[in-house]
């Protein structure tokens, strides 16, 4: 029972980084229907930033995101004036076609600059705390994981504060729900969307931070792009608040399912919630239609 | 005062209005009537900047609006209900008359403006937290002319206010349309299918046939001329 508690709390705090994964992805993708599937990438090289930042300035990771959330920002605003702003007048399916093409080779780029750069080999930032635990009746919780859970959730609240709470976040959502409607209520939209996309990008800040306290290599690019479709898909496309619960519920079930099936089926477990999902509930927890 | 100039308009190769020009004087109701289309809501599209005239122009209280973006065009006072409502519907009813107030002088009458609306559609004050999707029809048609409100327009457009709604109702919020046209005077301008009542509610009105302007004048004459009678109301 206890090794049951410890292996589903690992999967819970799993579960939170990969909603953090999802998050920024699932923000531009409600938007604007951008797929960027080089999510994965972004947070990749926030966390070889983050390495970088520690291993020559002994910078503290947690700290780092203070300024590695708004340089990502600034990355987002760059990539979208060159590469993806010329999608904005493009219909629906083809803003889906187009970024996903875009970004796929923008996911290559990254994971081919990252090998270049920081090699194959695995690194990590090794804190003075990482590996501490906290003791919770037999069940160990190691601090960085707890971090990871307690971001996760202050940034989604954040989010949803900033979406329902200010009239940016609320343009940011009625943009996202009818282009023209919100053009006629003196709303611009390419501004609009210039300001999520970019957000979505700083979004992979935090994740990024999450990924380099733990061993990671330009291989995980492609891991967590994957975590995050799975998640989108869990959650409803678009939907901000289904993605902590999605990326819990995929932890959670991944944790569970190695329990019972062992370690090398770990990938599988989540693929097949993914399908079950398409099948039998496309529009995702959230519950609206996609 | 609004005034559309010889316009041109088309969508892609297609073009749906042939030098059009209309003028809509302060505090009227002008009315523009015409069948399924005829280009009416296109007519609309080009004030609010949505389109692009390839030729003409559109004038709004003396600035040109056709060469700005469309986002700007409601600081110039003018604002559109569009045909369909097109609510945020997975927003609250709140939400909706907040980003109706989206442009910065509207932001600072905010509840000012709330108060007044709550005034001239009661029933929205009793749903301002709950989802403009799950709202009636009528009453999402009063969300979408007081979310237009909300910017404090000296002009409201108005597109096909009667589509999906009860005669009654209909006749009700075309009511409250006038009061508000006589309260605030606030110019009006109706695009409506159902010519008869177009023609009642305007002080002027104007046909559009094929893309262009067939006629105009004042509605209680358009309404009892041979012309309208015969291709509209069906009376011979």
């Amino acid at each position: 029972m206890l090794h049951f508690a410890q292996i589903f709390s690992y999967g819970l705090i799993s579960g939170a980084l990969y909603g953090l994964v999802a998050l920024g992805l699932s923000l531009v993708f409600g938007v604007m229907n951008y797929l960027i599937v080089a999510h994965g990438a972004l947070i990749m090289m926030a966390a070889y930033i983050t390495f970088w930042a520690f291993f020559y300035l002994k910078i503290d990771p947690f700290l780092f995101i203070v300024l590695v959330t708004p340089a990502f920002f600034v990355i987002g605003w760059i990539l979208f004036k060159i590469l993806f702003q010329s999608l904005m007048g493009f219909p629906e399916g083809e803003k889906i076609k187009n970024s996903l093409l875009i970004s796929f080779g923008l996911l290559l780029v990254f994971s081919n600059m990252a090998t270049l750069f920081w090699t194959a080999d695995e690194r990590a930032v090794s804190t003075a705390y990482t590996g501490k635990v906290f003791d919770l009746f037999g069940v160990r919780l190691p601090y960085i994981g707890l971090g990871g859970v307690a971001l996760a959730i202050i940034v989604i609240i954040a989010l949803h504060f900033f979406l329902t709470r200010t009239y940016f976040g609320k343009a940011i959502r009625a943009v996202s729900l009818d282009h023209e409607a919100a053009t006629l209520m003196g709303i611009n939209v390419n501004r609009v969307c210039l300001v999520a996309f970019s957000l979505g990008f700083a979004l992979a800040g935090i994740p990024g931070v999450l990924t380099s306290l733990h061993a990671f290599n330009p291989v995980v690019s492609f891991e967590l792009t994957n975590k995050a479709l799975i998640v989108l898909i869990l959650a409803g496309f678009g939907s901000i608040k289904g993605v902590l619960i999605g990326g819990l519920l995929l932890g959670a079930i991944e944790a569970v399912g190695v329990y019972v099936m062992g370690t090398p089926y770990r990938e599988v477990f989540g693929l097949i919630l993914f399908v079950l999902f398409l099948m039998f509930r496309p529009q995702g927890l959230a519950g609206k239609k996609a | 005062m609004l005034e559309v100039k010889n316009v041109d308009v088309s969508y892609g190769d297609i073009q749906a209005l042939w030098d059009v020009s209309l003028t809509a004087r302060d505090e009227e109701i002008v009315a523009l009537v015409g069948s399924n289309g005829a280009g009416k809501t296109t007519v609309l599209k080009t004030i609010t900047g949505v389109l692009k005239p390839a030729k003409g122009s559109v004038t709004i209280y003396g600035v040109r609006s056709d060469t700005i973006p469309a986002h700007k065009v409601v600081d110039l006072g003018v604002s559109l209900v569009p045909e369909g409502r097109r609510l945020f519907r997975d927003m609250t009813v709140l939400e909706n008359l907040e980003i109706g107030g989206y442009i910065g002088r509207a932001r600072s009458a905010k509840n000012q403006n709330l108060r007044w609306i709550s005034k001239v559609f009661p029933i929205l004050e009793q749903r301002f937290y709950q989802l403009a999707g799950t709202l009636s029809g009528g009453e999402q048609q009063m969300l979408a002319i007081a979310r237009s409100l909300m910017s404090d327009p000296k002009t409201l457009l108005v597109d096909e206010l009667s589509l999906g709604l009860a005669p009654l109702i209909v006749k009700n919020i075309y009511k409250t349309l006038k009061e508000i046209n006589a309260a605030r005077k606030m110019t009006v301008i109706v695009v409506e299918q159902n010519v008869r009542l177009a023609l009642e509610i305007g002080d002027r009105a104007y046909i559009l046939e094929n893309g262009r302007i067939a006629g105009e004048g004042k509605g209680s004459d358009l309404l009892n001329s041979e012309q309208v009678k015969k291709a509209y109301l069906a009376m011979k």
